[in-house]
């Protein structure tokens, strides 16, 4: 019997559909040839090739731009947002309209040529984190931003680009996007009747059920969520409860990128180098405004969600938000687990 | 300077690229093929590869299950939801689950293998039209179901699995979340001005007239102001009404004229490119409101990759304003 299941955060309808069921290795990806590794401008050497980099990772005696480096971010080349200018938010009879203002930054997450994150090692994912961290909190200073998206594409089916160079984007958006409102709304709605956080709530549960754990390491869980929308989505969740992901110590940042490398390898191993997408879900920046964010310190939970880009969703799961997942969280879980990394 | 646009329906921001905007060529889209014809279930003879037959149109005669159809409808053969059962609603700690029950029908549009929307004479969509609204007024007779979602999946890139021209029918126990929004965003729109807000938006259009692409006496095709999607557009009846399958007879030949010149045009524009389209409309069995709610179709042609972006944000990044794309199907 196929099983309908509500997303406990915000509300969604999924149908776990195992009747339809495949097995993981019928999920394989396929990939089109990007440029050689000579002509790929994020190496290390090809510095002029991207614009001048906003931030980097490199030791105090080599100059800005040239190499050196561990770790750059460079504005995007093709921006959706632009940083000059107001926002000049006005009507058109029914329509509301403001000028697209934002940053849109690209993180290019190691001088060598490695295409997959999965690939990079631990301490490597730490500095990344550390650069989101930092990045982060710069963007907030500029009052017109209200959120910064921090995201990774991976491979050509999931929107990423055909240069095989691990990289993620900044983008700071001057509204609250729509899913992150939905969540922090579906969170606060949680507060309000059990004055728990739900996600704290969610990780005791799944520890307690272990029907979906992937992994369980120091302070951090990785689950195939009850409510999943796609097969083997996956998300990270620190144990410890904390609505804003900048507020990350330097201990957790080290066992991020671990959790963060370990989830990712076993896609990669499992499923055979799928194309993937990973977005930060953390709490928008908390200005002053009485009493609007009474309580996001206690009723929010920082995340990240995991999407490994296997089948072709159709638009009538964007049409109508109602998807159906032909693997179960639970099998999705077991395979993963049983992925030696 | 890009334009972040909000959707008056459900407070959906957008960001719509005015300032490189795309331009139909810049598109690289995965050509729909029609590999498959052997051994087609959906073909014309070999009606007993599917499940027994719901319902067919067969004005020439023809006894079910065999030749002479014009439009079959069949179960689905891997259905996502089971019509036999109990709703069993239950709870674990702070999940809520209820067993998958609902129906689901395909429909197959033409005999024909290789005849899309386009191919058909009007006669023909108009036929399976009236069988998307007969279907879904006999789903609607069991009191368990509370949205009928009717949608066609065309080309594999779209999430077809077979080549072959079909819709399908989907019978559900709850309202999906979209359509919900979409209700409360018209719903308070309508308590403020006592005006339908879809209504509202046709006259906007009409009178904006640049992101329109056809209309008949009874409906127009245009562009949404606020389209997720490149060269996403909605075909939406002129006449107030909540719920498709009441569709007035005197509506359907114009909506089967409306829907074929606009996959016409789309479809010269982008050669063998895969689509969705769905019906949005009224929920049904007691959540129904009639005043301030109104049917439509949304289509959408096949022809980005949905990124991270999109996934976690819900924030949609249109790469050809709405405004250009009306142009660019209105000169087809």
């Amino acid at each position: 019997m196929p099983e309908l299941r509500k997303d406990p955060i915000i509300g969604r309808w999924v149908i776990i559909s195992t009747e339809r069921a495949k097995r993981p290795n019928q999920f394989a990806g396929q990939y089109k040839e990007g440029p050689a590794e000579a002509d790929c401008p994020f190496c290390e050497g090809k510095e002029s090739q991207t614009p001048p980099e906003i931030y980097a990772l490199r030791p105090k005696h080599t100059p800005a731009n040239k190499p050196g480096w561990e770790l750059r971010v460079v504005p995007s080349i093709a921006p959706f947002l632009r940083i000059e200018g107001n926002l000049d938010r006005r009507g058109m009879g029914l329509y509301d309209v403001t000028n697209g203002i934002g940053a849109h930054e690209i993180v290019i997450e190691t001088n060598q040529h490695i295409a997959n994150m999965a690939d990079l090692p631990e301490e490597q994912i730490e500095k990344i984190i550390t650069c989101y961290i930092d990045r982060i909190t710069d963007l907030e200073k500029d009052s017109r931003f209200k959120y910064v998206l921090a995201f990774k594409n991976y491979g050509w089916i999931a929107g990423g680009s055909r240069i095989k160079h691990a990289k993620s984007q900044l983008i700071a958006t001057p509204v609250n996007p729509k899913r992150v409102k939905e969540e922090l709304e579906g969170a606060k709605f949680y507060y309000e009747s059990h004055e728990r956080c739900i996600f704290c709530d969610l990780i005791r549960q799944e520890i307690e059920e272990d029907r979906r754990v992937i992994l369980d390491i120091d302070g951090f869980i990785a689950v195939a969520p009850f409510a999943s929308r796609f097969p083997f989505e996956t998300w990270i969740l620190p144990k410890k409860h904390a609505c804003d992901f900048t507020t990350l110590d330097m201990p957790s940042r080290f066992e991020l990128g671990n959790m963060l490398k370990k989830v990712l390898l076993k896609l990669k191993k499992g499923l055979n180098d799928p194309p993937y997408n990973y977005v930060l879900h953390t709490a928008p920046f908390r200005r002053k405004k009485s009493g609007y964010w009474k309580t996001i310190d206690y009723d929010y939970h920082w995340h990240i969600e995991i999407i490994p880009r296997l089948t072709h969703v159709a638009g009538f799961e964007w049409g109508t938000g109602f998807y159906i997942c032909s693997l179960s969280p639970e099998d999705a879980a077991k395979f993963l687990k049983g992925i030696e990394v | 300077m890009s334009e972040l646009r909000r959707d008056p329906i459900g407070g959906r921001w957008v960001i719509v690229d005015t300032d490189h905007p795309n331009i139909p060529q810049d598109y690289e889209y995965q050509h729909h093929t029609l590999h498959g014809r052997e051994n087609c279930p959906f073909c014309y003879g070999n009606e007993s590869m599917t499940p027994l037959e719901i319902d067919s149109i067969r004005e020439s005669g023809g006894s079910t299950n065999t030749p002479g159809w014009q439009v079959r409808v069949v179960p689905n053969k891997f259905p996502a939801l089971q019509i036999e059962g109990e709703l069993a609603r239950r709870g674990r700690g702070i999940y809520d689950m209820q067993n998958g029950i609902g129906a689901h029908e395909v429909l197959l549009e033409t005999p024909y293998h290789e005849k899309d929307i386009p191919d058909l004479t009007n006669q023909e969509v108009e036929s399976f039209l009236s069988m998307y609204a007969r279907r879904t007024r006999e789903l609607e007779k069991d009191k368990r179901f509370k949205y009928i979602m009717v949608f066609k999946n065309y080309g594999f890139a779209a999430g077809a699995s077979i080549g072959h021209p079909h819709s399908q029918i989907i019978a559900l126990p709850m309202v999906p979340k979209n359509v919900k929004e979409e209700i409360r965003g018209a719903h308070s729109y309508f308590e403020y001005r006592e005006r339908c807000l879809f209504c509202d938006i046709i006259r906007q259009e009409l009178q904006d007239k640049q992101r329109i692409i056809t209309e008949n006496e009874y409906f127009i095709s245009f562009c949404p102001y606020v389209s997720r999607f490149a060269f996403e557009l909605w075909i939406m009846p002129k006449n107030h009404s909540a719920c498709f399958c009441r569709i007035a007879a005197a509506e359907l030949p114009a909506l089967a004229a409306i829907l074929k010149e606009t996959v016409s045009r789309m479809k010269k524009l982008f050669v063998n490119v895969s689509y969705n389209f769905i019906i949005h409309t009224s929920p049904i069995n007691g959540d129904m409101d009639l005043e301030d709610y109104h049917w439509h179709i949304e289509f959408m042609p096949k022809l980005t990759r949905i990124a991270g972006f999109e996934w976690g944000s819900g924030f949609y990044i249109v790469s050809t304003p709405p405004e250009d794309a009306a142009k660019f199907l209105r000169e087809q």
